[in-house]
């Protein structure tokens, strides 16, 4: 099981779920990160955190922690 | 239910996700009374005006905060939610138009759908068509208003088209709605579910691929797997023929790269503030010139007399000292709206998050805190982006230490001081100094700060950042022109009036009681029967009654009762310094020098009582200068952080804690210089 925190750049892959434990997961969904869209890892910050993900057409950066609740293909 | 529908002018509020076209909207439609609505006021102030009159429709247009759903994660979103369904004085929409980007319209429909589920009279506006037609999809209005079961029109933000056909879908809306008994929104109550976006999501897509079809393709034959690929192609940010997007990915290779990303952060930071002083100080000049110019006049005209020094010395001089920094912070609004327009401004926030929360606070925290450097009251405000309390309340109680341009005013006199008039350049690395000194402070406090946050909030909250990095464009100068003025209105309006008062008062309290004192005239010329008078008159006045009591405190920095009452004046608002400074020490106005100059000569003359000690020297000015940097002086700023959160304890901390720290390290500051044998 891979989180979105592991991807490399340039690979795309598919959500399969989100944890719905994690406390910000329900925001992760409102911005776009839901189960069958594809993402890919566009940007790291310095200290490779925050993450910015491309998804459903634009891009979108969220803290490490919070790609973690987000689980790929 | 609503009083509003019948006779009332009706009231069509625009809503939308952030970068959704939303103001480019407003400014189409907005004519006549333009005002920003203070209350609730959530991050910028909401802007309503009357429909422009060549549509021919009485209206008010009401422009909202960005959503990105109906249910709320920070105090802002908050406030703008509960306002929509009531808004404290403009009650309910009659129509709200929600602006979504048609390139985006998988992740935007959630909004719409929210609101339609709600209860809302809404009409979809679709923007941001072009950029649809670049990847080479187009969208049909008809099927989207027939799957969403409302209104659909889609409008061009550059050329306007459109804009007509919206205002006769919105007057038969109207119409309609006059017709049939309107239904009152319901706020869905309780959390929002984890599965019910799920399932909204699912609708919208499957809505998504109904509408939106290839450029040349046959309309009415759709298979699911073109449909699929037409998503896909949606979907993916680069794969497709986008000049802005590649542009963006591009671009962000490099603002956003480990190394060179925090290169260019700084470069960018550091041009934005020193262009702020090279724009603004011929213009800041100009003013000074002018009310000099005008307070001459006014004694001129009207004598030598109580009253003539009323309106020169009070009003007009007191009004100036408020006038002369309008010019910093219109560039400063002028700048930081540039920046956020053109997009970078979300990337300075994800460079920074990871730093800012190692200390307590949060990417979001970056926007309020260059604000800060502006005036620390829309700073205060703009921190409602945060969602987390505690990051919310640290960044609060560290803003008033960014050094916002009321200061200015005071460090250009004491730089000044400190400087010979040949060499300016040497002003400017002492103010940067004092920037980066501020700005170190201010990390070091929330650093310190963030050891008791247990104790500052209590409750125990999940901190999180998630934010959008819209593509990159070209910023739209109108546009963040009228929103920088509007700011820079909204600051006059607040800080304006309580300076004026504070220098009416200061001046009274310098020139009573013994406004006509009695002088040997003998063998003295004109200008220093003027002097002697001036001189006499203060040293008897209210203000040094008052100085007498607060002398104890000032001889351990060096300083005598004049430079107390300063201070303590200062503490209404900072830039009355400088105001308190020209009346007490301004012994002579002559025409000849700006005010700055008169002021500086008479502080080079000034003596502590009759010992012919120096009262300003290297030492006491750097102490005051210190003192600046970390008092809190500003009513206004207390106000603000008590009603932000929502209560006493903030405010008073800060007040403290700054002004005891303030005057501690004044203390070491000037007796440690003179320990060091600079006097």
């Amino acid at each position: 099981m891979r989180t979105a925190s592991e991807l490399k750049f340039g690979e795309k892959v598919i959500i399969t779920h989100v944890d719905e434990n994690h406390p910000s997961s329900r925001r992760i969904l409102e911005v776009g990160f839901t189960p069958g869209q594809e993402i890919e890892l566009m940007n790291k910050s310095i200290f490779n955190d925050p993450l910015a993900f491309s998804v459903r057409g634009t891009l979108i950066a969220i803290r490490k922690n919070e790609a973690d609740c987000i689980i790929v293909t | 239910m609503n009083p509003h529908v019948l006779d009332k002018v009706p009231l069509i509020t625009l809503v939308g996700p952030p970068n959704s076209g939303k103001t480019t909207l407003f400014n189409y439609l907005c004519g006549k009374n333009l005002k920003t609505v203070n209350y609730p006021g959530a991050t910028v102030e909401y802007s309503i005006a009357q429909l422009n009159e060549k549509y021919n429709l009485k209206g008010e247009v009401l422009d909202s905060p960005g959503i990105v759903s109906l249910h709320p994660n920070s105090p802002d979103e908050h406030i703008a939610i509960d306002s929509l369904y009531s808004h404290p004085k403009y009650g309910m929409a009659d129509v709200v138009l929600v602006t979504i980007d048609s390139s985006q319209i998988s992740r935007h429909l959630l909004l719409a759908k929210q609101l339609i589920d709600s209860g809302f009279n809404l009409i979809i506006v679709l923007t941001m068509i072009d950029i649809l037609n670049k990847r080479g999809l187009e969208i049909s209005d008809e099927q989207l208003s027939k799957e969403m079961n409302c209104s659909v029109v889609s409008i061009d933000g550059r050329t306007g088209k459109g804009i007509d056909k919206l205002i006769n879908v919105v007057e038969s809306n109207l119409d309609k709605v006059k017709l049939n008994k309107k239904k009152n929104p319901v706020k869905p109550n309780g959390e929002l579910k984890f599965n019910s976006i799920l399932d909204s999501y699912k609708l919208i897509e499957s809505i998504e691929k109904k509408v939106i079809h290839e450029n040349s393709g046959n309309h009415q034959n759709i298979n699911i797997e073109a449909a699929n690929k037409r998503i896909r192609v949606l979907n993916s940010f680069i794969k497709n023929n986008s000049n802005s997007d590649l542009l963006t990915y591009k671009t962000d290779k490099i603002l956003l790269h480990k190394f060179w990303g925090l290169f260019f952060f700084f470069i960018i930071m550091s041009l934005t503030f020193t262009s702020i002083f090279w724009l603004a100080e011929p213009v800041m000049n100009l003013v000074d010139i002018l009310f000099t110019f005008l307070s001459a006049q006014a004694v001129n005209i009207l004598g030598n007399n109580w009253f003539g020094d009323l309106i020169s010395d009070g009003l007009i001089s007191g009004t100036g000292s408020v006038m002369v920094f309008v010019p910093q912070i219109l560039i400063l609004f002028l700048i930081l709206g540039l920046l956020e327009d053109s997009g970078y401004l979300a990337r300075g926030a994800m460079l920074i998050d990871r730093p800012l929360s190692k200390i307590g606070l949060n990417g979001k925290s970056f926007v309020p805190m260059l604000s800060g450097f502006a005036c620390a009251i829309p700073a205060i405000m703009a921190a409602r982006t945060i969602s987390n309390k505690r990051e919310r309340f640290l960044t609060i109680f560290i803003i008033p230490l960014l050094s916002c341009s009321a200061r200015l005013p005071v460090y250009a006199l004491l730089i000044a001081f400190l400087i010979p008039a040949d060499k300016a350049w040497i002003g400017g690395l002492i103010l940067a100094t004092i920037y980066v000194f501020s700005i170190s402070s201010s990390v070091i406090v929330a650093a310190i700060m963030n050891k008791f946050k247990h104790k500052l909030v209590k409750e125990e909250d999940n901190s999180s950042f998630i934010l959008e990095l819209p593509a990159y464009r070209k910023p739209k100068l109108k546009v963040v022109l009228n929103n920088s003025i509007t700011s820079s209105k909204i600051y006059l309006k607040r800080a304006g009036p309580i300076i004026l008062i504070f220098a009416l008062i200061l001046w009274f309290l310098t020139y009573f009681p013994n406004y006509n004192p009695k002088i040997e005239t003998q063998d003295l010329t004109q200008e220093q029967i003027k002097q002697e008078i001036s001189s006499e008159r203060l040293s008897t006045s209210y203000a040094s009654d008052l100085g007498k009591i607060i002398q104890p405190i000032m001889t351990p920095v060096g300083m005598d009762w004049r430079v107390g009452v300063s201070l303590i004046a200062a503490f209404t608002a900072r830039e009355v310094f400088v105001s308190s400074m020209a009346l007490i020490f301004k012994v002579t106005s002559d025409n000849q020098n700006d005010l700055q100059a008169s002021l500086l000569d008479a502080m080079r003359k000034a003596e502590i009582g009759n010992t012919g000690e120096k009262l300003f020297t290297t030492a006491t000015i750097a102490g005051l200068i210190i003192f600046f940097v970390f008092a809190l002086q500003c009513l206004s700023t207390v106000a603000i952080s008590k009603k932000e959160t929502g209560g006493w304890r903030i405010p008073i901390l800060q007040v403290l804690i700054f002004t005891f720290t303030a005057y501690i390290l004044m203390f070491i500051t000037v007796n440690g210089l003179r320990a060091l044998g600079i006097s």
